[in-house]
């Protein structure tokens, strides 16, 4: 997990830069990013917001053995989809659920939440996810797909989004499908039985299972 | 002058105009929508290449997709469904239905589901037997050679069963049960003896054949990107096969972008004479001519073809004597969900590739165990599979323990999803407005359907069935469905101009021939007079070769 308090102004700015592709390689990457600057011209979230962000983001996904949510992209993944994906009502609700954990961080640490170190970061937001995705009655009245594949409803559903979206992006990435998970484009056949074995890793892809 | 207009290049559309070019006819089909090739297709994006993260624009689904975004739209298939906004129609505020569309070249036979199952003799009697609908003017044996014809053509993946719901067919091998579904098969039969699953039966090239690669068609890669559109066209549809197989004859001509208004009739001979059209872009009119008429346009839009060619020798509409067209229209129950978790599934088992398929479970009610408060039945579709990455998802849980969890195998997990047969019901119907017209100066169409009491009883069981066999499994039920979509989303709507021995109670006789207009024929899934609980797509074609070949014949003979 990366110690976003601890940064001086120089990393920030080599940080910011990554975090919108500029440090990336020619070539695919490269396309990608440009792809990217395309879709949005300007960030939709302010850098405070988009420090925020990264500091959510780097929590719930951290670097391991593999890389975590900030490797892949995430965070700028995340705000080209508030620019391009979500509507009016959605953005509200995403930066109101990121404001919130900011709000609550300040409240209980006396910290911004991208202040404070990893490990308060993750001992503030664990409790925090559990409280959010606590099950509440149904009210939605969800119909058809929807509702065959909406999970259940939860006591903080801003957070419960903001939180799918930041998991989504990250095992959607290149990074995470060449690393994390097994992704195979065109597998070229179905096998229906391996034996699964230490190395066994999770496929990934678009699919809904 | 053509030999032959097909209105609608879908599912039956496609077939239509193969059988008839491949007959020696001179063959025009007419599109309403734009024109698409393999290029189009969205196949080759890797999971990060694609918008959004796979989600249509919020805002996109609200403006422009308020009826289709409740079905299987995604950011690498939004331009095959059509915008709502654009393409209107109306419905009873306590009636809502689901009109699932695309409108291009090959229709929706890009997007379908590919299952493909064979009616039943049963449910060729089941008019006749329960008194509901019209009674079939054909029976199983009339259409088994032709769906042994549309099989080996398209290429059906599937196993050989011997079961009298769920007649066999020329089968490519099929995709193989897992060892999760293995598990479930034996458990499921075991509690209940006549009760079987089975794999799925899927119109995706399992292994190419020879005639299938002449049509540049290759075998499944098992990428599981099917309603993309697939560039090794491995499954059936209009682009990768029908239509290329019409084209090679040298009779086939395509127009795009024109919608049919109406059919022109000419009461001194009684026949079609062609159709009119308007330009979807330009809006300009238009005038095809020729010998014969197939309507493929899909069930409501044949039959708002056929009501909008009213004239004063048919003012209820064009092949209406009866009053039946738009009437009797059928969905299947549809999303009657039961999702469950295995904790005794194999753990030491995995699998390779993505199959473009599931397994299924063939009707048993009222056919070897009774329904209770219902004639007809259902079937179940569905999967066993281990859980993914997702699995985390929804849980609580960060960091390194939620990354950890997403890597390792889940447990194995099943849904099993209830089709249920809808009765036909002359109530359920379509309409045109007397007020209202599209942006093409056509009438809207308005839908009146809705569940009625079969429905209502059979739902019950479906999801008591459901439940009931993932618990003989071994399995713990997670979620399960409170009742079935609105009628439409199962997107397999047909009976709007049904097939009947009396022209007095239908539209169509044995042949798929209008009875009032002996040069028109109806095969898309208007023609239906029930509708079983099988994915219907296999029937409308098997109907198209059939009544191709009959059209032909008459057409040879002078007799039409």
């Amino acid at each position: 997990m990366t110690d976003l308090s601890q940064m001086d102004r120089r990393t920030l700015i080599e940080r910011a830069a990554w975090l919108l592709g500029a440090a990336a390689v020619p070539g695919e990457a490269l396309a990608r990013v440009a792809h990217q600057a395309g879709q949005a011209p300007r960030p939709f979230l302010t850098p405070t917001r988009m420090t925020l962000l990264s500091a959510v983001a780097d929590t719930i996904i951290p670097q391991t053995d593999t890389p975590g949510a900030l490797g892949a992209h995430v965070p700028a993944k995340f705000d080209a989809l508030l620019q391009n994906w979500a509507s009016a009502e959605r953005k509200v609700e995403l930066v109101g659920a990121l404001t919130k954990i900011n709000d609550a961080a300040m409240a209980q640490q006396k910290k911004g939440f991208a202040a404070l170190t990893p490990a308060e970061r993750k001992a503030f937001l664990a409790p925090y996810d559990i409280a959010a995705l606590k099950a509440v009655p149904d009210t939605r009245g969800l119909k058809g797909m929807a509702a065959m594949m909406a999970g259940p409803a939860v006591a903080d559903p801003g957070y419960a989004k903001m939180r799918e979206l930041i998991i989504l992006l990250y095992y959607y990435s290149e990074e995470a499908l060449t690393t994390e998970l097994v992704y195979e484009h065109s597998p070229g056949g179905w096998t229906p039985s391996i034996k699964v074995t230490p190395e066994t890793r999770n496929t990934g892809g678009l699919g809904m299972f | 002058m053509f030999d032959a207009i097909v209105v609608g290049s879908g599912m039956s559309g496609g077939m239509s105009a193969k059988e008839l070019c491949e007959r020696g006819l001179k063959v025009l089909v007419i599109e309403r929508g734009r024109k698409i090739t393999p290029e189009d297709y969205t196949d080759g994006l890797r999971p990060w290449e694609v918008p959004n993260a796979g989600m249509v624009p919020e805002e996109d689904l609200a403006r422009h997709y308020k009826i289709q975004k409740d079905s299987f739209i995604t950011a690498a298939t939004q331009q095959y469904w059509v915008k709502d906004d654009e393409n209107i129609y109306d419905t009873p505020a306590d009636k809502p239905f689901a009109w699932v569309r695309g409108y291009h070249l090959g229709g929706r036979s890009i997007m379908w589901g590919r299952q493909s199952y064979r009616l039943s003799p049963q449910d060729f009697e089941a008019n006749a037997t329960d008194g509901h609908g019209s009674d079939w003017p054909i029976r199983y044996d009339d259409l088994a050679p032709w769906y042994s014809h549309v099989e080996k053509f398209i290429g059906v993946a599937g196993s050989k069963e011997g079961l009298p719901q769920l007649p066999d067919g020329e089968f490519l091998p099929a995709f193989g049960l897992n060892d999760g579904e293995l598990m479930f098969k034996a458990a499921v039969e075991k509690a209940f003896p006549t009760r079987k699953v089975i794999p799925g039966r899927t119109a995706n090239l399992s292994v190419a054949q020879p005639h299938h690669e002449e049509l540049g068609r290759t075998s499944c890669q098992a990428r599981s990107l099917c309603d993309r559109g697939c560039s090794y066209g491995a499954y059936h549809s209009s682009i990768s096969s029908s239509l290329p197989a019409a084209q090679r004859t040298g009779n086939l001509t395509i127009v795009t972008d024109q919608i049919v208004h109406s059919v022109i009739h000419d009461p001194k001979t009684g026949k079609a004479t062609g159709v009119r059209t308007i330009d979807q872009n330009t809006k300009v009119g238009k005038t095809y001519e020729a010998k014969v008429v197939f309507l493929n346009a899909s069930t409501i839009g044949t039959a708002q073809i056929l009501l909008n060619s009213k004239s004063e020798a048919m003012p209820r509409g064009l092949a209406n004597s009866s009053d039946m067209v738009g009437r009797y229209l059928m969905d299947h129950l549809f999303a009657l969900s039961t999702a469950g978790i295995f904790p005794n599934g194999p753990a030491d088992s995995f699998y390779h590739g993505r199959r473009p398929n599931g397994l299924y479970i063939p009707r048993f009610r009222n056919v070897t165990e009774a329904g209770e408060g219902f004639v007809r039945g259902y079937g179940y579709q569905g999967g066993v599979s281990r859980m993914g990455w997702r699995t985390g998802m929804g849980q609580p849980g960060i960091g390194a323990e939620l990354k950890a969890r997403a890597r390792k195998l889940g447990p194995w997990f099943s849904y099993i999803s209830g089709f249920g047969e809808m009765l036909p019901n002359p109530g359920n119907r379509v309409t045109l407005s007397a007020t209202k017209t599209d942006r093409w100066g056509i009438p809207v169409v308005e839908v009146n359907c809705e569940h009625g009491p079969n429905e209502a009883a059979m739902t019950k069981q479906v999801l008591a069935d459901g439940k009931a066999m993932i618990e003989a499994a071994g399995g713990i039920v997670v979620s399960q469905a409170k009742g079935p979509g609105d009628p439409g989303l199962a997107i397999h709507e047909m009976g709007t101009a049904c097939m009947g021995k009396d022209p007095k109670t239908s539209v169509l006789n044995k042949y798929n021939q209008a009875h009032d207009v002996p040069n028109l024929f109806i095969t898309d899934g208007a023609a239906m007079a029930s509708s079983g609980c099988q994915n219907p797509s296999l029937t409308y074609m098997a109907l198209s070769a059939r009544a191709a070949h009959h059209a032909t014949e008459f057409l040879k003979a002078g007799t039409i």
